[in-house]
């Protein structure tokens, strides 16, 4: 197997300064050592599906999923008739498609650049945490809090795993549910992920019942979970409640430029699901992830997915509202800095009578940042009764900021409604003067300005997560004017 | 003691001459109120004080405790000790009053200098018991949806916080009925002492029943053109701004015969 | 071999290149420049491909039905069927087939003060600069490239209105199209050309005397306002229920200019209508408006852009669908705010009624948004008559069929008050009621 290398992308060719997530990724070595015990190259083809499913001992079905996926992949072009040209960017063949945890990072702390150090001091980020997500230890040990939840949900019958756990220990249940809600060839990188994946999280809860605090990913970080190209599948049985947390606020600078997750989440008769997502990959990512869950009868499906790194985002969560009186939400942030592209939004298919979906985004362009929301809303058939509220506002902070909006709404028949408004605005100036006439600076102003924008949905995260998010946001536009 | 002094002040907003030459002195603990009709110049006169970017001050200084501070941006003139009442107070959605109130008191602090949280609620508090404003006020979005009264009220508070030595106050008394406007006269005598200078600009006399100033001054087109004490305030409700017209034109008159005798 | 002339047929549909040749060959003398035009658009129409249903700018249109087959180049016909704008005109041209059948000309002292109201075959020679200048001068942006070739290739007739240099005209000037023949294919054109601080109104009317008869239109109508100039348009296109109907509409805004129009679609099977306001200097405003009433199985399919090349621009578009029977309709709008176009004020607005089970109304509001400065906002609904308005007036003791069309009325009075010529206003309301109790 060759080295690894992490050019796989062709540089971006506007030098990123974003005080948080762009760091200079030439600068510094962020490679982990080369001697994996697994390791799949770099390249993809039959064999490297191959490899990556013998090295998990995986079942013959799974397997012949995999390679499905594959040539699904390959046959399917890039969607850039409609999405932004830079996926082409991508190189496919310098991209490193599986390797296993637990490796020993060749970096140490000391190496870590000043600036990273200094950002974590001002996110106030547990020191353990910090050698973690700079890349100087390759797992972060938080195994003992991870198992104190997974006992306790345990004892309810909630089965909280990761997916290749899943797969090996529960193969009917996974089976049954698994690529049912995202087929392999939703798109280009739902396919890839079908090819290659590992990592992510497994979770069923029984019927009934109701799982109290979050199950958080965040618990048992390790190089599986920030991986490449996690999967994760999330089955609540009728009744049943839980809320899932990814990521975290903290940047997380990564070897790897290529991220495709897929996950699944199907809310059986009565259930909920909440799933929370911040995510803050380094801007040399691209963030190419496609998420939706199936709302059964009564069941409401929630994604509160917050944007604050990477170099490209893609992803428009979505729920299939299948059983009538079903309730989907999307509450989506994105905040775009200079060198980086937001493209996010959500999707809503009503398929019963009396399906309710909301959403409401709101996104930050600063400096030269691009956002973009893209949302479709269908309600197609002779349905009755659904409605769709959509909301999306988008603050544009310096002259060339750019943002987009791109929705299609389609309804059929006159027993259903649908609103969608947008707006664009800039930081109102009155409002700054206002504000330094109290003593605030500039820098100051505009982040109370911009935190209490999005302060409507930031109060949906969990406290811990819009403290932090407040303080990301402070970060993020001290640059931003003067 | 601190004083506020305003030097041949001349202000313009793009090519539009708006304040020609006024000059007026204001000590700690004095009261002074500018009164003057409509488009004379009056919140003109506190905006470039305050150093709001879309006016120009083309000549003349502004001097704070003997230094000037023009070269200041607005948030230092802020800091430095001046506070603008504003007539129409912006709305800041999402930001409550307690956290942007608890922002400004951290930005007058040293700087790694972090602010005691609990010494900040509890002071906080007792300015919200003095000024006689419920607990709950302090949760909601700075001015979002307020009505005229409560973003006055939401004025003195901050002013209550941020202690400043002098105080602006640009037409305090519009939008307000009589209640509300008693309320917040209250709020101004509550904070009234020998620390604070205080600057009200306004157009009818009915504020001053309330807040008895000092000094009453008479503005017109862009300058003081007659001073005097409170029963200045009261001969001009009396009388109307066309009385000072009058006499204006008079003295220029006189002044030009005169100056025609000399010649 | 035989795939190759089977796709080529595709390209073209009836529009040969011997159709064509036959064309220009039918043709009175003309001014070189503008055959070399006809025959550079004739080459761009056949070689572009049809669209396709992964076509981002036909994302939701009927594809399988845009066929250029079975049409003819119609002859002229002696038939003239009577139209009115229900409102006195300066002056008229109408047109059957393309060819100019009737026209009430522009009285003598207008005239003599340059007001220009002719035929594009008589001004290609007597006014052969400005029409140079502005005739379809326009790219097709919204994804009807092909279509506008094909346009300019086979246009042969229509009206070249132009009013010099602060010359009001209080009283509208009207242009009819009439397509009376089955299998027909049409190509009507207006050009309208404000000079500065000049102001006009016009209203076109698009028909067909047959609502059964197949037929293909392919028109284009074109806009100028100049420094401080004021343009009031409105089109109605009223074509058979079996045409196919494709149009390019252009309101290209200079300083403190502005333009206001207004369509209404009433006929077609399909009608594809893409319309773009160009802001070219600060103060330019354009209002975009339309109203449609999408009946049995028709399809509305209705592009925009608004396009912010200069500051201090406004734009504002209402586009109102009323939906019945199993109709479809499509909005796709988009604002491009360019760079340096601060402190722009652009709105963008599409409401569909759904007044039936089956209808469907898609809507595509988007912006591109550049500079940081502006003020721009869409928003888009459908829904149905307000039951709580029906229920208060049956309570007045109006029946429910009755009340749903006061409903209706009002949902259309909404665009139709933003005329503030009140002639044209009430004019406008009497048709569109009429067509709509229809």
């Amino acid at each position: 197997m060759k080295p690894p290398t992490d050019t796989l992308a062709a540089p971006a060719a506007e030098a990123t300064d974003n005080p948080v997530a762009g760091i200079d990724q030439t600068k510094g070595d962020f490679s982990y050592n080369v001697a994996y015990a697994f390791d799949a190259g770099t390249g993809l083809s039959e064999d490297t599906v191959r490899y990556i499913s013998s090295v998990k001992k995986e079942a013959p079905w799974i397997l012949e999923f995999r390679l499905k996926a594959l040539k699904k992949f390959l046959s399917m072009p890039m969607p850039t008739h409609w999405a932004t040209k830079d996926l082409e960017n991508i190189n496919f063949d310098k991209i490193r498609y599986y390797l296993s945890q637990g490796q020993k990072p060749k970096r140490t702390w000391d190496e870590v650049p000043d600036d990273i150090k200094r950002t974590f001091e001002r996110l106030g980020i547990p020191e353990q945490e910090r050698k973690f997500l700079a890349g100087v230890e390759a797992q972060f040990d938080s195994e003992a809090a991870y198992s104190n939840i997974k006992e306790v949900v345990a004892k309810q019958g909630v089965i909280f795993v990761n997916s290749t756990e899943g797969l090996r220990e529960h193969p009917e249940l996974f089976k049954k549910f698994f690529a049912k809600v995202i087929p392999t060839g939703d798109n280009k990188f739902s396919a890839l992920n079908s090819a290659v994946f590992s990592g992510g999280s497994f979770i069923y809860v029984p019927k009934g019942v109701k799982v109290a605090q979050p199950l958080q990913a965040y618990f048992r970080i390790n190089a599986e979970n920030f991986g490449q190209f996690e999967r994760t599948l999330i089955i609540a049985d009728e009744g049943a409640e839980v809320t899932y947390m990814e990521g975290c606020t903290a940047p997380k600078f990564s070897t790897s430029t290529l991220h495709s997750a897929v996950v699944e989440l199907v809310a059986l008769k009565g259930a909920k699901i909440q799933y929370i997502t911040v995510q803050n990959w380094a801007n040399n990512v691209f963030n190419l992830v496609t998420k939706r869950g199936i709302a059964h009868e009564e069941a409401e499906i929630k994604w509160i997915d917050c944007n604050i790194g990477s170099r490209l985002t893609m992803k428009y969560p979505g729920v299939v509202l299948k059983g009538r009186k079903a309730r989907g939400e999307v509450i989506s942030i994105a905040l775009a800095n200079d060198g980086q592209h937001q493209d996010t939004g959500a999707k809503m298919v009503h398929a019963a009578d009396e399906t309710t979906s909301n959403i409401v985004a709101k996104s930050i362009s600063v400096g030269q940042g691009r956002s973009t929301y893209r949302g479709v809303v269908h309600i197609p058939k002779h349905l009755k009764g659904c409605k769709n509220n959509t909301e999306c506002d988008a603050l544009l902070i310096n002259s060339h900021s750019r943002t987009d909006t791109y929705p299609a709404i389609t309804v059929r028949g006159d027993r259903n409604f649908v609103q969608h408004e947008a707006s664009v605005s800039k930081v109102n100036e009155e409002m700054i003067f206002y504000m330094q006439q109290r003593g605030l600076t500039e820098g100051q102003a505009m982040s109370l300005a911009v935190n209490g924008f999005i302060n409507d949905l930031a109060r949906q995260f969990p406290m811990e997560y819009s403290v932090e998010l407040k303080r990301l946001i402070d970060l993020e536009m001290e640059g931003s004017v003067g | 003691m601190s004083s506020l002094v305003i030097k041949d002040l001349h202000v313009a907003i793009g090519d539009k001459k708006i304040v020609q030459g006024l000059s007026l002195t204001i000590n700690g603990g004095e009261v002074h109120a500018i009164m003057g009709p409509n488009g004379t110049g009056k919140s003109t006169l506190s905006k470039a004080i305050a150093g709001h970017p879309d006016y120009t001050i083309t000549s003349g200084d502004v001097l704070l405790d003997g230094r000037s501070i023009l070269d200041r941006e607005a948030d230092e003139r802020a800091r430095a000790g001046l506070f603008l009442a504003f007539q129409y107070p912006s709305e800041i959605p999402g930001v409550s009053i307690a956290n942007f109130l608890r922002a400004a008191v951290q930005a007058r602090l040293a700087e790694g200098e972090e602010i005691d949280a609990t010494a900040y609620y509890k002071r906080l508090y007792s300015k919200m018991d003095l000024l006689k404003i419920d607990r709950k006020f302090t949760s909601r979005a700075v001015n979002d949806g307020f009505s005229g009264g409560e973003k006055k009220r939401c004025e003195i508070l901050q002013m209550a916080m941020l202690e400043p030595k002098f105080a602006l106050m640009d037409e305090t008394d519009s939008g307000l009925d009589i209640d509300a406007l008693r309320i917040v006269a209250d709020g101004v005598n509550t904070l009234r002492g020998p620390n604070l200078g205080v600057l009200m600009i306004t157009h009818y006399q009915r504020l001053l029943n309330y807040i008895v100033p000092d000094h009453v001054h008479v503005m017109w087109d862009g300058r003081i053109v007659k001073s005097g004490d409170k029963s200045l305030a009261l001969e001009l409700e009396a009388k109307g701004y066309d009385w000072v017209k009058k006499e204006l034109a008079a003295t220029a008159t006189a002044a030009a015969a005169t100056a025609a005798t000399v010649a | 071999m035989s795939l190759a002339f089977s796709s080529a047929m595709s390209l073209t549909g009836s529009f040969t290149a011997d159709v064509f040749a036959a064309h220009l060959a039918s043709l009175p003398p003309l001014p070189d420049w503008w055959l070399e035009r006809k025959r550079a658009a004739y080459a761009r129409f056949a070689a572009l491909p049809m669209p396709t249903r992964t076509d981002e700018a036909w994302r939701f249109s009927t594809i399988t039905s845009l066929t250029l087959d079975g049409f003819s180049l119609p002859l002229p016909s002696p038939a003239l069927p009577p139209a009115t704008i229900g409102l006195p005109a300066t002056a008229e041209l109408a047109f059957v087939n393309g060819f100019l059948a009737a026209a009430v000309p522009l009285a003598a002292e207008l005239r003599a003060r340059g007001v220009i109201v002719d035929t594009l075959q008589h001004a290609f020679h007597h006014h052969e600069a400005l029409i140079r200048e502005y005739l379809l001068k326009q790219t097709a942006r919204l994804g009807s490239a092909k279509f506008s070739a094909l346009h300019e290739a086979f246009l042969t007739d229509g009206a070249f209105i132009y009013v010099p240099r602060g010359v009001e005209l209080d009283q509208p000037i009207a242009v009819f199209h009439h397509s009376l023949t089955a299998n027909g294919a049409a190509f009507p054109h207006t050009l309208i050309v404000a000079e500065d601080l000049a102001r006009v109104t016009v209203l076109e009317y698009f028909g067909s005397s047959d609502d059964s008869q197949a037929q293909l239109a392919v028109g284009a109508t074109d806009l100028y306002a100049s420094h401080g100039a004021q343009i009031t348009y409105v089109g109605k296109q009223d074509w058979s229920h079996r045409a196919l109907s494709f149009h390019a509409h252009a309101n290209v805004v200079r300083r403190d200019a502005r333009i206001q129009s207004l369509n209404l679609h009433l006929g077609a099977r399909q009608a594809r209508h893409e319309a773009l306001s160009q802001l070219q200097a600060p103060g330019a405003f354009s209002e975009m408006l339309a109203l449609t009433v999408a009946r049995e199985n028709q399809e509305f399919d209705q592009r925009t852009l608004q396009l912010h090349q200069a500051p201090n621009t406004k734009s504002d578009l209402l586009y109102k669908n009323a939906l019945l029977d199993e109709a479809r309709t499509i909005f796709s709008g988009l604002i491009v705010v360019d760079q340096d176009a601060q402190k722009t004020d652009a709105y963008q607005s599409n409401r569909n009624l759904m007044l039936s089970e089956a209808a469907e109304a898609s809507s595509l509001p988007g912006l591109e948004i550049q500079a940081n400065d502006v003020r721009c906002t869409h928003g888009a609904t459908s829904s149905r008559i307000d039951p709580e308005q029906e229920f208060y007036l049956q309570s007045r003791g109006i029946a429910k069929s009755a009340a749903d069309e006061l409903l209706t009325f009002g949902f259309f009075e909404e665009v139709l008050s933003r005329l503030t010529n009140e002639d044209l206003h009430d004019a406008l309301r009497t048709l569109i009621q009429t067509k709509f109790k229809k």
